[in-house]
Order: structure tokens, then C-alpha cells, then sequence
């Protein structure tokens, strides 16, 4: 149970990140690493909780408690085990995850949480550089087959779940490279490609095949799919951006977040991308409009391009410092002011403001007009006004749209599939983890709507049960989700 | 939702004597109140959903519960629970609550028809009773009403010792002497069955075969089980054997006795307890204070004990030597036992034969205070440093 004293004996500590600016000028990972006797202390601090609340806040239900006492008592063979038996790929949510586990840890009440996220990474490195972390080929062969339409986190989860039920699975990327959101949509420098890369060289020797540049419903047709497979899972992801449709929108210079973090990735893949092609910050005033995740990863990609200015705009109020317990207490996810990586290496925080309208000069973007807002409720709804009085206009020569995402892209797979789709425009799923058409299931994102990539391993897990379920009439596969 | 209660570090205060710890409550009366509120909402839910009004109409009603979500958990795979949830068809004539009121005779008690009346002049103005009554089998909880009287006037630290003095002849019946607090002092001659002196709170208790046995009293059981359960304070002699789990979280008794079973001083807090007969095994099992001091003439009671919390010491702390001495003279008072008197007679011998059980933490805490107490220094600081070493 860690040292039963810890939490009282040792502080927090996390690994410390290098200096800003040093990596500004870099694309590597910004945190250093973290001694594993320190990482001991952190695990030594977990109080084995009789109800631990961390499980709660994870949808992956991993065994958190067992495995900071095991890193604490230097088990970290046994330790390994206990993480990868309730996740495929710790070593990506030990560094992409925001860690909803540490918001609802016990210790957090009064205290600051265990270090959970790192003591994930570290005892999956750990493994990794024991050589522990084996392909695993599946005793048996079902002799059923399985296509698997996207290769984000919740695409690959349900692949290797399916493929340790004994299931050939055929993975489907429309892209040119595996990897979904976590190829091209994380930046570097929160997680370098070499360790997606990595696990996915152990998934195809464990026989799961992959076919890039095969978008299904475009270059694939349904009917293949359909002819070739005993099950479908849909796990493409919410693709849809959400748009900010006000004058001055189709000027140039003003981007979709994804779309611009792609190309970015390419690059550092080692992709030729042609100037003419590229979104580049270098030498420009730049706005990033949406203060959350994706906006972050823009931030950080802006410091590194070497943009003149930048400015994150965030519609909400600016959150405090520490958690109101009043309207926000444990457990429930921190809504707290953060400073992320690309925080900390500059740029302007803006909150409660709202872009009206962008002007510009022969078809660019140079100016970005906008207001303060203050938010209204009515009835349940929450909605945002401008304030009179606060317009105000500033040189933006690069905009970022980084304000989430409606849903899947419905033309193509989706339609040409004829799933049914919910109110929110996410694809329809029963308990079974199955869409409204036999035998064609949907995990992740594309059913669930733009969540964690944690949420989205979970859900490749519970979909590849419901498959395996389907396929052979019962299942062994564990479901992290009902 | 910690379950470290026992540990001394609930991170948030509650069940801890640590005072950093404990500065870390921010529970109110309130909160509890909240809680229980939203139970009964939440209950009232449940009820108007299953269309039930009271909880009379539900008790019983197997057919109501969803039992799906617990029968289909992976972990009760292969589990067949219609026994339990069988509902037996039964006309009205059959009741399945409880539809009369109980009745615990306690008006016939003993305490109620004989002690108190008996008493009344120890009760209302202190003088001294002496009183000799036969006792059966039948009188349950002897001496536990008229306790609670005397506590209720008297409050919590009872009268001047012996000031009731009660002469029982016969068999006593379950619970002889539970609870009874200073100030009275109640002897069977002939013997008792289970719970002798449970939660005994500072009264005396002597016990010893009639006079006129022909058996020999330290090879026969006197008392039966759990005697002297949980008791807090008081003495008591037993000249003759106990059955098992003798003293068992007893935080603070004086007692003597002349064997006992199995599970001896099981997690024994506080008192102190002297064997001069036989053990049974698992003496001493989670025992974290309060001393005890065992006869082992043969030598192997190390393997009738539990180790797990306590060492095993020879008894030469003069303190130690005082204690069991004094205690042996008075088990000789009250009841004449001529295993103590011979114990007393050779002790320059019996002293090499006693073994003392000592708790290791509660040795470690004892230092802590004594060395406090020495050089000045906070004896609760001391206490609370010694128990996270």
C-alpha cells in the first residue's frame, strides 16, 4: 500500500521540464527524466485507499493503487503486468492523459495527489528497457476476420483486444502513416512519434495488419469491407472542427488547429512538405482561438516555428487559481487555471472574449476584431454577450481555430454504411457497443463524441468485447465500460 | 473509504490522534445531516418507483429486488442465489415483521425484583450493603440494572469499593456482573456461565467453587467463555479455569485467574491479566497493550502464544514482581486458592516460572513517556512520535 506513512513523510514532485529556451528551439519531449528512486518516493505516497477514488476518475479502471505500492517495493515486473492488464498503451497516456485519475485521488482532498500519470510512464519505460514489452501472438486463431476503420487510440485498443481474442484484425488508416490523432494531431514535443512507432512494430508482429492510405467509403468501398470481414468497428474519430462563421472567415491565414498541426508533424517526420504548402508562424502575429488542449499544442508549435507575437483566446472566464469547493470540489475534474508546457513558454492568456469579425488585405488576414464577453444563463443554457464598449482590434496574420469538434465526417463510410446517428450527430450504438447495422460496431470519438484518449482506449476495449461477443457467442475480453 | 483506521493516518483527520492529521478535519454536523437526508431521499425514490409506501410493505418482497446487475457481475459467474431470494407463499395469519412488541422480562429480572429494593440504602444514601442471595442459571445479566442505577446517581465514578457487597450461592446465568461499575463487589460460590464480567467498568467480581466441592478447582472450568469481555476497569478473581477468549479487548481489568483457553487477551489494549494454570493457544493475538503474566512452569507456553504484536520476557522488573504479588495476595483473600498461597509461599522459586507478554509498541510508548516525563518534555508529542517508529 506504498509506505503507509508517505503521503505525510514526502511532497509531491514532478519531473521537471528543460528550460524554455533550450526546447523552443527543438521538437523533443520537454519533460527531463525522473529518477526511479524519486519515482518510488511519489509511488510511496499512494495511502491504498479502501475506495479508491482514482478508479473512479479513470474510465480505463486501472489498478492505480497496486501499482504505486508495487514501483514502491521495486516489483516492477509485476507492476507492468498490473498496468498493461487494463491498458493497451501506458506509455501514451502516461504522457497525453490529463490525468482525470489525479483529480479524484483521496489525497488531493487536502493535499496534492499522487503523481500517477508519472509513476504510468515511468513503469512502462521501465519495461520497455527491460525488454519486457514482447509482441504477443495469440495461442489460437478464431479464423474470423475484423476491419477496424481508423488507428487512433481507440482504433488500435479494439485491434489488439481482438487480436488477443485469437481475431485477424485488418487496421484501416486513410492517412499515410498509423496513428491517428496521436501521428499527426500531438505535437512532438508532448510526445515524440518514436514511441507510437514502437508499439505499433510489436502490434504487427503480433499479426494485426495495417493498411495506410486506405480511406474507407473513398478509396476502400464499404462493400469490400462488408464482403470481407465477419465485424466492422468504426473508430475514426471526431473529425468535424467546429467552424466560426463570422465575416471575414474566408480570408487567408485563418486555419483549422488540425489542420495545421498536421503539417507541422509532417515535417517532423521528415515529410518534404513545400513551403507553399506549409502553415507557418514564423515571423507573424498569430491568434489561437480556444483556450483548451488543441490550442495548447498550437501554442507550443507557434514558439517553435518562431512567430512575433501570439495570443491564446479562451471565450470562458479565466478559472481560479485553486478548485471553488463550493461549485467544484473532489472528485470532480479540477477547473482550475494551468500552465501547461507551451504556457510556460510565452505567449498572451485572453479570457472571456469573443472574435467578432477578421478583416484583411488583398485576400489575407491582418486583423482580428473582438470583445469582451460575459457569460448569461438562461434557463440551464450557458451563452456569452459582448460587453459594449469593448471592441478592439488586433494584427493577426495567422489564426488558429482550435474550438473543438462537432462530431464524425458523415459523408463517405458513415453514409455509405447507413448507421444510424444520435441527436448529437455521433454515431448510434446499443449495449453491445454495436451501431443500428449487424455486425458493424463504434468505438471512441466517432460514438462518443471528442473526448481523452484514455476514454478512447477504454472504448476500443469494451467495443472489442462486444465483438468478440458477437462473433463467437461469448467473450473472455474485459469491458472497462458498460 | 480510507479503511486505515487503525493505522493512525486517516489523511483527512478523522480517525487519527495525530494532531497534524487531525488538523486536517473540516467535517461539520451539518455534512452529516446532508448525508442522511439524501439516503432517505434517495430511499423514497426507490420506494415511489416500486410504488411502495412504507418499509413495512417492503420487507420481504425478494420479488422486488433487481438482483441482474449483482448475479450477472463477472464475479459471481456460476452462482445460483434463488435459495436466498426464495419467497415462501404464506397465507396473512403468517407474520414476516415484527407485528407484537418484544419483551425482555426485564421486570422479572433479578436486578428488578430482588437488587434493587435490596439495595435502595447503598443507592440513595451510600451506606454500605452485604447481602447473600442463591443465584440460577435463569438470572441473566446479575448486577447490570442495579449498576446502571448506581452510575445514574452516582455518576461515572461509582461509589467507595465494596460498598455493595453481594454472596451469590449457586449457577449464575449468562453475563453475571456485565458492566458493573465501582462500588460493587459481587462473589459466586459455585460457578458461571459465558460472558463473566463483560465490559466490567471498575466493580469486583470473585468467583470460586462451593466450599463443599470435591473436585480440584484449577483443573475444572469456573467460568465459561469470553469472560471479562471488553472490560474498561474493576478486579476480578477466578479461582477455577476460564473457557476461551479470556480478557479479550479488555483495555483496563485487573484479573487472576487459574487457566484459561484459547485466544487469551486477544487484542488486548490495556489492564493486566495473571494465569497460574494452563494456556489454551493464540494467547495474546493482536494484543497492543495492558501486560500479561503467565505461569509456564513446563516451558512451552512461547508456542501456545502468538508473537505477532508482543515479546516474551522474564518477570524481574521490580514493578512487575510488585504487581504480581500484591495481585496473588488479594486472589488469595477473596478466595482462598492454595495454588496462589503455594505460588506466594516458594516464590523465590515460582518467579523464575512466570512469563511476562509485552506488547511491543505499547513497551515502545511506555519508554516514550517515561523518558517525556524525565526530561520534561510533551508527554502526548512523545506518544505520537513513538507510534509512527
Amino acid at each position: 500500500m506504498g509506505k503507509i506513512t508517505g503521503f505525510i513523510e514526502f511532497k509531491r514532485e514532478a519531473p521537471k521540464r528543460r528550460p524554455v529556451a533550450e526546447r523552443v528551439h527543438d521538437w523533443q519531449e520537454v519533460y527531463l527524466p525522473f529518477e526511479a528512486d524519486k519515482l518510488q518516493k511519489q509511488g510511496a505516497r499512494c495511502m491504498d485507499c479502501g475506495i479508491p477514488f482514482c478508479h473512479q476518475g479513470c474510465p480505463l479502471g486501472n489498478l492505480i493503487p497496486d501499482w504505486n505500492d508495487l514501483v514502491y517495493r521495486d516489483r516492477w515486473r509485476e507492476a507492468i503486468d498490473r498496468l498493461h492488464a487494463t491498458n493497451n498503451f501506458p506509455e501514451w497516456t502516461g504522457r497525453l492523459c490529463p490525468a482525470p485519475c489525479e483529480g479524484s485521488c483521496v489525497l488531493g482532498i487536502n493535499d496534492d495527489p499522487v503523481t500517477i500519470k508519472q509513476v504510468e510512464v515511468g513503469i512502462i519505460e521501465h519495461a520497455f528497457d527491460e525488454g519486457w514489452v514482447t509482441a504477443e501472438s495469440p495461442a489460437i486463431r478464431t479464423g474470423k476476420k475484423v476491419a477496424v476503420v481508423g488507428s487512433g487510440p481507440a482504433g488500435l485498443a479494439a485491434a489488439e483486444q481482438l487480436n488477443r481474442a485469437g481475431h485477424l484484425g485488418t487496421v484501416f488508416e486513410k492517412a499515410d502513416r498509423v496513428g491517428g490523432l496521436l501521428r499527426y494531431g500531438i505535437p512532438e514535443f508532448k510526445m515524440e512519434k518514436r514511441f507510437l512507432t514502437r508499439r505499433l512494430a510489436l502490434m504487427e508482429a503480433s499479426g494485426i495488419l495495417f493498411k495506410t492510405g486506405a480511406e474507407v467509403g473513398v478509396t476502400v468501398p464499404v462493400r469490400t469491407l462488408r464482403d470481407e470481414f465477419d465485424a466492422i468497428v468504426l473508430a475514426g474519430g471526431a473529425e468535424w472542427p467546429r467552424n466560426l462563421q463570422i465575416p471575414g472567415r474566408e480570408l487567408g491565414g485563418i486555419h483549422f488547429a488540425m489542420d495545421y498541426l498536421t503539417l507541422q508533424n509532417r515535417r517532423c517526420e521528415g515529410d518534404p512538405v513545400p513551403n507553399a504548402d506549409f502553415i507557418t508562424a514564423e515571423g507573424k502575429h498569430v491568434v489561437i482561438i480556444g483556450g483548451g488542449d488543441t490550442g495548447a499544442d498550437c501554442l507550443g508549435t507557434v514558439h517553435r516555428q518562431g512567430a512575433r507575437s501570439v495570443t491564446q483566446f479562451e471565450i470562458l472566464p479565466r478559472p481560479p487559481a485553486e478548485r471553488d469547493v463550493g461549485s467544484n470540489p473532489w472528485p470532480l475534474w479540477p477547473n482550475i487555471f494551468r500552465v501547461s508546457s507551451a504556457h510556460e513558454e510565452g505567449g498572451a492568456r485572453e479570457y472571456s472574449i469573443n472574435t467578432t469579425h477578421f478583416s484583411g488585405e488583398a485576400g489575407r488576414v491582418t486583423t482580428l476584431h473582438a470583445a469582451r464577453v460575459e457569460m448569461v444563463r438562461e434557463g440551464g443554457r450557458v451563452g456569452f454577450k459582448d460587453i459594449l464598449g469593448t471592441e478592439h482590434a488586433m494584427e493577426a496574420e495567422l489564426v488558429l481555430l482550435a474550438m473543438g469538434f462537432l462530431g464524425p465526417r458523415r459523408e463517405g463510410l458513415l453514409t455509405d454504411l447507413g448507421v444510424k446517428l444520435t441527436e448529437r450527430g455521433n454515431v448510434w450504438r446499443d449495449a453491445s457497443w454495436m451501431t443500428s447495422v449487424p455486425g458493424v460496431f463504434a468505438a471512441g470519438d466517432m460514438q462518443r463524441g471528442q473526448s481523452l484518449i484514455v476514454w478512447a482506449i477504454a472504448e476500443g476495449r469494451s467495443a472489442a468485447r462486444g465483438v468478440d461477443l458477437y462473433l463467437m457467442g461469448k467473450s473472455d475480453l474485459p469491458a472497462p465500460l458498460s | 473509504m480510507m479503511r486505515v483506521c487503525h493505522l493512525n493516518t486517516c489523511p483527512v483527520g478523522i480517525a487519527t490522534q495525530d494532531p497534524k492529521l487531525r488538523a486536517k478535519f473540516t467535517g461539520k454536523p451539518e455534512f452529516v445531516e446532508a448525508f442522511f437526508r439524501f439516503v432517505a431521499e434517495e430511499v423514497r425514490e426507490h420506494m415511489a418507483q416500486l410504488g411502495v409506501r412504507t418499509m413495512d410493505e417492503l420487507i420481504g418482497r425478494s420479488d422486488l429486488l433487481d438482483v441482474r446487475p449483482a448475479v450477472d457481475h463477472w464475479k459471481a459467474r456460476g452462482l445460483d442465489f434463488s435459495a436466498i431470494l426464495y419467497r415462501p407463499q404464506v397465507g396473512p395469519e403468517v407474520a414476516i415483521r415484527r407485528v407484537v412488541e418484544q419483551d425482555h422480562g426485564l421486570d422479572k429480572s433479578l436486578d428488578m425484583t430482588t437488587l434493587l429494593p435490596l439495595c435502595r440504602e447503598a443507592l440513595e444514601r451510600r451506606e454500605p450493603v452485604d447481602i447473600r442471595l442463591p443465584i440460577r442459571n435463569v438470572n441473566r445479566t446479575v448486577g447490570t440494572i442495579l449498576g446502571s442505577e448506581l452510575t445514574r446517581r452516582h455518576g461515572p465514578d461509582g461509589l467507595p469499593d465494596d460498598t455493595i457487597r453481594i454472596h451469590f450461592t449457586g449457577s449464575a446465568g449468562q453475563s453475571f456482573g456485565a458492566f458493573v461499575p465501582r462500588g460493587i463487589t459481587l462473589t459466586l460460590e459455585g460457578d458461571a456461565n459465558d460472558y463473566v464480567g463483560k465490559g466490567l467498568s471498575g466493580g469486583k467480581l470473585v468467583v470460586y467453587p462451593p466450599r463443599e466441592a470435591t473436585f480440584v478447582a484449577e483443573e475444572n472450568i469456573l467460568v465459561g467463555n469470553v469472560v471479562l469481555y471488553g472490560a474498561t476497569g474493576g478486579e476480578a478473581y477466578f479461582r477455577g479455569v476460564a473457557g476461551e477468549r479470556f480478557a479479550v479487548r479488555n483495555s483496563g481489568a485487573l484479573a487472576v485467574v487459574e487457566g484459561v483457553g484459547d485466544h487469551g487477551c486477544e487484542y488486548m489494549t490495556g489492564g493486566r491479566v495473571v494465569v497460574i494454570g494452563q494456556s489454551g493457544r493464540n494467547f495474546a493475538a493482536g494484543m497492543s497493550g495492558g501486560i500479561a503474566y503467565v505461569l509456564d512452569p513446563t516451558g512451552d507456553f512461547k508456542r501456545r502464544c502468538n508473537p505477532g504484536m508482543v515479546d516474551l520476557e522474564p518477570l524481574v522488573d521490580p514493578e512487575d514482581v510488585l504487581l504480581v504479588k500484591d495481585l496473588l495476595s488479594r486472589h488469595i483473600r477473596y478466595t482462598q486458592s492454595p495454588v496462589a498461597a503455594r505460588l506466594l509461599v516458594s516464590w523465590e522459586e515460582t518467579q523464575g516460572s512466570f512469563v511476562k507478554i509485552m506488547p511491543r509498541d505499547y513497551k515502545r510508548v511506555l519508554q516514550a513517556i517515561k523518558k517525556a516525563e524525565e526530561s520534561g518534555l510533551s508527554v502526548d508529542e512523545a506518544v505520537m512520535a513513538s507510534a509512527h517508529n
